[in-house]
């Protein structure tokens, strides 16, 4: 009783709705019957601990659709054969934390006849080993379902697998270029003791063919990437950071085999650690670019697999991918739309925010369209398919988002863009060196002094510049709630010129907040007593914002008794004094009562009441600006960042936004597809575009511009198809963005002189012959040191 | 001396040997795929022993 939140999901429960339940002796509460049935599967199966494990960072349950039955047929196209065993693999919607992967872990794998199962925190797929015999795919989602997640399944294609595979061969390249550098440094540490201390010929012979043992395997295996860009860029014509990694590690390793015979230095050292320290930089740059790739996907799982289509009389299951146009859908309420189509009788509210990100639900009735991913709130409806599922919006959307994806180069990176002047400098310095030394005809040996100037270029500091910065920066920004996709993602940031932003929950709260109250008699507090009465029970979130209006003020909501709910039009209860209406001016105007006012025009969105025959007045909510977005727009504009509004809200809308915020260039009633073709003209103007938006609508605009950022909160959609991610609602986190990003890349460029200074200074005393392999080896080590501490200054942001 | 020094070296390429041939064998199994994941495993205790599959269907309201 001291409380009055969920026992379940801890969100408040309207007192109207609460459920009580004794369980094991304790009187619990829950705000709907899906929690309390959660509640008791939980503890049935033993797995109480959930709630001690789970670390909610917003309370609520999963917003997946609600699916009671999970179709054998369909879901074995999914299943893999081994052993005897079949294979599943399978995408949960809605895991927060580290507990709903053991508590799905948990109970999935104590059903009779799974063997096994995996969930992966990171990416949310999981993998399940069952018993055909014992268990059917149908049974084990629909146990996924019941805890209140949304399995969906997945399958691998070609190029994910190879895509996996590549990345673990990244990884079993680098662990073996650390293992084998680490001996090699045992051997070299007491090669270089001989050169001071003096060492028997014999044992240093022995240590040299060690060295040269454990480098081969570095250098053709592990630095087998690097050899290969360089052939490719030979092929081609341009020189790379793989080009001079090669030559480089090539010479180092060439040039030490001929000492090894002739009795000279060796420098299998720096070979094998040239290899080792940029595989590792590689290896932190791929693992972030990778995530991006995963957006499509998520889009085209926003639609559900499966439908329920119309034959006579009774309907049955098929799977989406093959509705044709014309056929006739049942979808319920909490189903997803599978398909565009159009609806053909019953009437019902939709939530559109998943496509839209618009956060008010929208009435549909006989004859509107409808979107595939959309969610259907309301009643039941009979739906006619418009367009098969391979040509709904949402897979429109996405393959906009591919196409986005594909055509945009990468950002070159800066190294390597250093690299092609870099190299054919050094070639040429070598050649110099050779011919001097050849014409001097003394004291150094042409071939050993030309051989050093292409091992003294060797990169290690010019590869590490970028990615250590990139790694500190990023980690940086991530406690402060910026997320940057990638090194790419920092240097594109650094140079943004314009950056164009969505209005719904971009620029906006995205949620209804009360902006006038307007009796026509009376006190403020009167009209909202009574409109809080009638809209009490309600989960729209219109009602929401003023019953929490009311309660701020101490005055009392109804229950919800007694309140007969118009779609789209509004409530009515019936009092002592005459009935109470609550809602749209067509509402009031339906049922004959005047006096309201003109409409303002104002962006607002109108609330009227009346009692009996005599209208009381309107109250006036607002999708309010987010409180730091106009300072946001302010410091951009100091940055150098022009500002514009793209939205698929009217014109009027967008500019009553923009001129609140001081943004002149206001695009309304766009749809995805002209928002990107915006951005994408930007760009060909010579612009660099960031684009900001929360919606899959805004998903195609998010891939195509330069920078794409996705507002916390937004729709995993566009969270996942772009680059840059605020994971707190703040638009000054993006200003702190592109700072953070700015100042990277100035670090990155400081990063840059060091590896040059140490080259400068370490060439001519190369060429000149004097550069012995230890003086070399500390050089380089002191290089990497100053470009790895000056990247740490990114620390303290 | 020399043949010491011999014997130390080998000894020492082939316990890492043996090392990375583990790290190799922990790749090809997945272990590197979730990092994410791994520093809340550790936090699981094991049910106890004598809840296995048919006596969580029994208990289960929802059979």
């Amino acid at each position: 009783m001291s409380t009055d939140s969920c026992h379940h999901c801890r969100l408040p429960i309207p007192p109207a709705d609460a459920i009580i339940d004794r369980i094991d002796g304790q009187e619990l509460r829950f705000c709907c019957q899906g929690c309390r049935s959660v509640y008791r599967i939980i503890s049935g199966a033993g797995l109480g601990t959930y709630y001690e494990k789970r670390q909610l960072s917003r309370s609520g349950l999963p917003a997946g659709t609600v699916q009671d039955t999970y179709d054998d047929a369909y879901l074995s196209g999914f299943v893999s054969e081994r052993h005897g065993k079949g294979e599943l693999s399978f995408l949960i919607e809605g895991i927060r934390c580290a507990s709903c992967v053991w508590l799905v872990e948990r109970y999935v794998g104590s059903l009779a006849g799974v063997s096994e199962i995996r969930l992966n925190y990171g990416t949310h797929r999981g993998r399940v080993v069952f018993d055909p015999l014992a268990v059917s795919p149908g049974a084990i989602f629909a146990a996924v379902a019941r805890l209140g997640y949304t399995p969906r399944p997945f399958s691998y294609d070609a190029a994910r697998q190879a895509e996996e595979r590549e990345q673990r061969t990244t990884l079993i390249r680098f662990g073996t270029a650390c293992f084998l550098s680490m001996q090699l440094m045992g051997y070299s540490l007491a090669l270089y003791a001989g050169y001071f201390q003096g060492i028997d010929p014999a044992s240093r012979t022995l240590m040299q063919y060690f060295a040269a043992l454990v480098t081969t395997p570095v250098v053709f295996y592990s630095g087998w990437p690097f050899l290969r860009g360089a052939l490719r860029s030979l092929r081609t014509r341009t020189a790379n950071m793989d080009l001079l990694i090669a030559l480089g590690v090539l010479s180092a390793y060439g040039a030490s085999l001929f000492a090894l015979y002739g009795g000279g230095e060796v420098y299998f050292d720096t070979a094998a650690m040239i290899v080792t320290l940029i595989l590792a930089g590689r290896l932190f740059e791929g693992s972030a670019r990778r995530r991006a790739a995963s957006g499509v996907d998520r889009l085209l799982r926003l639609t559900p697999e499966i439908a329920h289509r119309e034959i006579g009389t009774t309907t049955e299951v098929v799977a989406t991918g093959s509705l044709r146009i014309g056929d006739i859908l049942l979808v319920r309420p909490g189903e997803r739309l599978p398909v565009d189509g159009t609806i053909l009788a019953g009437s019902t509210e939709i939530d559109e925010a998943a496509v839209s990100g618009e956060p008010l639900p929208v009435l549909r009735i006989a004859g509107d369209p409808v979107t595939a991913g959309t969610l259907n709130l309301s009643a039941s409806v009979r739906v006619q398919v418009t367009a098969p599922a391979a040509d709904s919006f949402v897979a429109r959307v996405a393959r906009l988002v591919e196409e986005a994806q594909s055509r945009r180069a990468p950002v070159q990176r800066l190294a390597d863009r250093v690299a092609a002047l870099f190299v054919p400098l050094v070639v040429l310095v070598a050649g110099a060196t050779f011919s001097y030394w050849i014409w001097a005809a003394g004291t150094v040996d042409p071939l050993l002094a030309a051989v050093a100037v292409l091992v003294i270029a060797c990169p290690c500091a010019l590869g590490l510049a970028t990615p250590t910065a990139v790694l500190v920066a990023t980690g940086a920004s991530a406690e402060r709630g910026i997320l940057f996709r990638g090194g790419d993602v920092l240097e594109g940031t650094a140079r943004l010129t314009l950056a164009a932003f969505d209005k719904t929950g971009t620029l906006t709260e995205g949620k209804p907040k009360i902006a006038a109250i307007r009796p026509l008699a009376g006190s403020e507090e009167d009209l909202l007593n009574l409109v809080a009465r009638a809209e009490g029970g309600s989960n729209h979130p219109l009602a929401k914002c003023i019953v929490a209006e009311a309660r701020r003020r101490g005055l009392e909501s109804g229950d919800g008794g007694g309140i007969r709910t118009l779609p789209g039009l509004g409530v009515e209860l019936d009092l002592e004094e005459g009935m109470l209406r609550v809602g749209s001016r067509r509402f009031l105007q339906q049922a004959g009562i005047g006096g309201m006012d003109p409409f303002s025009g104002e962006a607002l969105t109108e609330i009227h009441a009346a009692l009996g025959d005599r209208y009381l007045g309107s109250i006036l909510c607002e999708d309010t600006l987010r409180p730091e977005a106009a300072d946001a727009v302010a410091r951009l504009r100091r940055l150098g960042i022009g500002t514009a509004i793209l939205t698929g809200d009217t014109v009027e809308a967008a500019r009553s936004i923009g001129d609140r915020l001081g943004i002149d260039e206001v695009h309304g009633a766009l749809s995805p597809g002209d928002k990107a073709e915006w951005v994408k003209n930007a760009m060909a103007r010579g612009e660099r575009v960031l684009m900001v938006g929360d919606g899959i609508n805004d998903a195609p605009a998010l891939s195509e511009a330069d920078v794409g950022c996705a507002m916390a909160g937004g729709t995993d959609i566009a969270l996942e198809t772009s680059d840059l991610v605020l994971t707190r609602p703040d638009l000054t986190t993006l200003v702190a963005g592109v700072e953070v990003a700015r100042r990277t890349l100035g670090i990155i460029r400081q990063n840059l002189f060091w590896a040059f200074a140490y080259n400068i200074l370490a060439l001519p005393l190369a060429a000149a012959g004097e550069l012995a392999p230890i003086h070399a080896a500390a050089a380089m080590a002191a290089s990497s040191i100053c470009v790895v501490g000056n990247s740490l200054r990114l620390k303290n942001l | 001396m020399h043949s010491s020094t011999l014997i130390l070296i080998i000894l020492s390429l082939f316990l890492g040997t043996g090392v990375w041939l583990v790290f190799i064998w922990a790749v090809k199994k997945g272990e590197f795929d979730d990092i994410e994941g791994a520093k809340y495993r550790m936090l699981e205790d094991d049910l106890p022993p004598t809840r296995q599959g048919e006596d969580v269907d029994e208990k289960s309201p929802f059979p």
